[in-house]
């Protein structure tokens, strides 16, 4: 039996290790988040078949829960760790050869501490511990994208520091509120007890709870900072950061609602948010002349739409949710990664300086597409299931309004589908006949690239693969109790 | 009233240095200003987590000495949170002046009115 702890303490200690393994020869920071990812991934898949079963709690220190801090490998916790660890594993190949000025050994401590973090919020069971792990991950991210240390990405770590500092902040009054409620800072624990406090006193910890997290997620209109902090970031943690960062801050919003609250009146707000979010993000991503920004604000649209789909609530919704959330995290970061090499070629992000791309680059042009057309969610690529489902959700509730708001969301699919073909248009099929050789990106990031397309296309071929997992963790979300009787005894 | 005040006072500080904390980042336009801002916002969350657990006259909870009554302890919970809280609190006031140095040698000034090549 493998030990959940060690998904958190390898990467851990190993992030820290790098600068004194790069004291010895430097470029050992570079082979280390590859091995403490895989490490993770491995682990991670060698848990799953066991916590569908039964989720395992491992309670730290020798005390028992409520009195310890706890991990809780629940089904949602083991399979986002994996994504997690997948992902990260795929950015870190792709980063081996793509990173290459700077201090890289600080990049990789950066990076993987950024990721430990992910892994930490999405397997603990404590809520201050939840906020530990997110701020490892958010000082983590700030800095990453300031690396590259030029005026827009300073500018933009700068805006996205102080929002989050703010968020941060939020969170923390949140849980002191919630520990002067209750005493005690396990989720479990104040799940169970949160129906002796009165409404009106729960009211104000959960809105800063939800606003504090809110900010990382970049719930709308808490993501002012995204479009700059994505669009300037290098394009191994624009990956990760519309990937897994605003994925794993979702996640915790949504475990804050279902699982502590249990507050089913707020998700029709929160579905609304949603909408709005897509509707907004769509518009300002057709607007952009800039390709990342133009991803950037897609993620802001798609993170709405996964927003509505856990604002349904209902098993379909929340699985729906979820497989959008696995669909998003990889198309998006296939994209981001094929667009570092497109513009790290060309040398502009404009989208005009793209054309004919498609010739000089062929197999990163093919990735660039099929990421798109999974993100529009045409078939059979994974974006069309996950999209599929949350329609099926939001018209099995029979309530109008979740209809309507469906509608715009389809609506909103055209626009999305409008501006990735214009881009694809521009790179294969404008430009005159360019006859300069072909300049493929290095093998280290064709790899990644490939397998997140072989990974997008069989998901969406046969999404049975990971429905069942699915299915088990949306019934973790939802069945509170279940949750409270696992960790409590 | 004063017995109100008497009660509540801790939290009646920490509550204002917040507000003055989310004011200062909210309408000051220099970057040190606003980083001064968190740092009393940090300030005030702070205390807050502290004044939760605090017991009037209570002392630490030093279990080996046996003239303190139990009653009079206060809960180590919250120091061990904001113990935790100003060590981040530390690291992210730490980032932001060391990004404020690398704005103002790009832009040559750290009023955040006049940074704004980026919009959405």
């Amino acid at each position: 039996m493998v030990n959940p702890v060690l998904l958190i303490a390898v990467p851990l200690g190993l992030a820290f290790a790098i600068p004194l393994f790069a004291l010895f020869w430097k470029n050992a920071a570079k082979y280390i988040p590859p091995v403490a990812l895989g490490f993770n991934l491995v682990v991670s898949l060698l848990l799953l078949p066991k916590v569908l079963e039964n989720p395992l709690i491992v309670s730290i220190g020798g005390w028992q829960p409520p009195f310890c801090i706890n991990l809780v490998a629940g089904p949602i916790g083991v399979f986002f760790s994996a994504i997690i660890a997948l992902v990260g594993l795929l950015v870190s190949i792709y980063a081996l050869d793509y990173i290459r000025e700077g201090s890289t050994e600080k990049y990789h401590m950066l990076y993987l501490l950024l990721l430990t973090g992910a892994t930490g919020v999405v397997l603990t069971g404590d809520i201050f511990n939840l906020f530990v792990f997110f701020e490892i991950l958010c000082i983590s991210s700030y800095s990453l994208v300031a690396y590259l240390g030029e005026k827009a990405s300073i500018e933009s770590a700068v805006k996205y520091l102080i929002q989050g500092a703010v968020g941060s902040s939020l969170l923390l009054i949140g849980i002191g509120l919630l520990y002067g409620l209750f005493g005690t800072l396990n989720m479990a624990d104040i799940a169970e007890k949160i129906d002796s406090a009165s409404p009106i006193s729960l009211f104000v910890p959960m809105v800063l709870l939800i606003t504090g997290l809110g900010v990382e997620a970049a719930i709308f209109p808490l993501n002012a900072w995204l479009p700059d902090a994505h669009s300037s970031a290098p394009s191994s943690i624009s990956a990760i950061l519309s990937g897994i960062a605003i994925e794993v801050g979702l996640y915790a919003v949504a475990r804050i609602i279902f699982t502590i609250f249990g507050a089913s009146n707020i998700l029709l707000f929160l579905a609304l948010l949603g909408i709005l979010a897509l509707l907004i993000g769509e518009l300002c991503a057709f607007s952009q002349d800039n390709i990342k920004r133009m991803l950037a604000y897609s993620s802001i649209g798609q993170l709405g739409l996964i927003l509505f789909a856990l604002g349904i609530a209902t098993s379909y919704g929340v699985t729906g949710g979820l497989f959008q959330l696995v669909s998003h995290t990889l198309s998006k970061s296939v994209l981001f990664l094929a667009a570092g090499y497109i513009i790290y070629q060309t040398g502009s992000s404009k989208i005009s300086a793209l054309e004919g791309m498609g010739k000089k680059m062929p197999l990163t042009c093919l990735a660039f597409t099929i990421g798109a057309f999974s993100i529009v969610g045409l078939p059979p690529f994974v974006g069309f299931p996950s999209k599929f489902l949350i329609v099926r959700a939001a018209l099995a509730t029979k309530e109008t309004y979740f209809i309507v708001l469906i509608g715009l969301a389809l609506l909103c699919t055209v626009i999305e589908g409008a501006y990735f073909f214009r881009v694809v248009q521009v790179l294969y099929f404008k430009g005159g006949e360019s006859h300069s050789e072909s300049k493929e990106a290095p093998f280290t990031a064709l790899i990644p690239m490939l397998i997140f397309v072989v990974l997008i296309v069989v998901v969406g071929v046969y999404p049975k693969l990971i429905t069942g997992v699915l299915n088990s963790a949306a019934s973790e979300l939802l069945n509170r109790l279940d949750y409270i009787r696992n960790v409590l005894g | 009233m004063m017995s109100f005040l008497a009660d509540y006072i801790y939290y009646i500080g920490a509550f204002g240095l917040i507000l003055v904390g989310l004011y200062i980042i909210l309408v000051k336009h220099n970057l040190i200003k606003v980083i001064i801002g968190l740092g009393i916002l940090d300030t005030g969350v702070n205390l807050f987590l502290i004044s939760v657990g605090y017991i009037t006259k209570g002392t630490a909870p030093i279990f080996s000495r046996a003239e303190i009554e139990s009653e009079q302890m206060v809960d180590p919970v919250p120091q061990a949170l904001v113990l935790t809280a100003i060590v981040i609190g530390i690291a992210v006031l730490a980032l932001a002046l060391s990004l404020a140095i690398r704005l103002y040698q790009h832009y040559g000034t750290l009023n955040l009115r006049k940074i704004r090549e980026q919009r959405w």
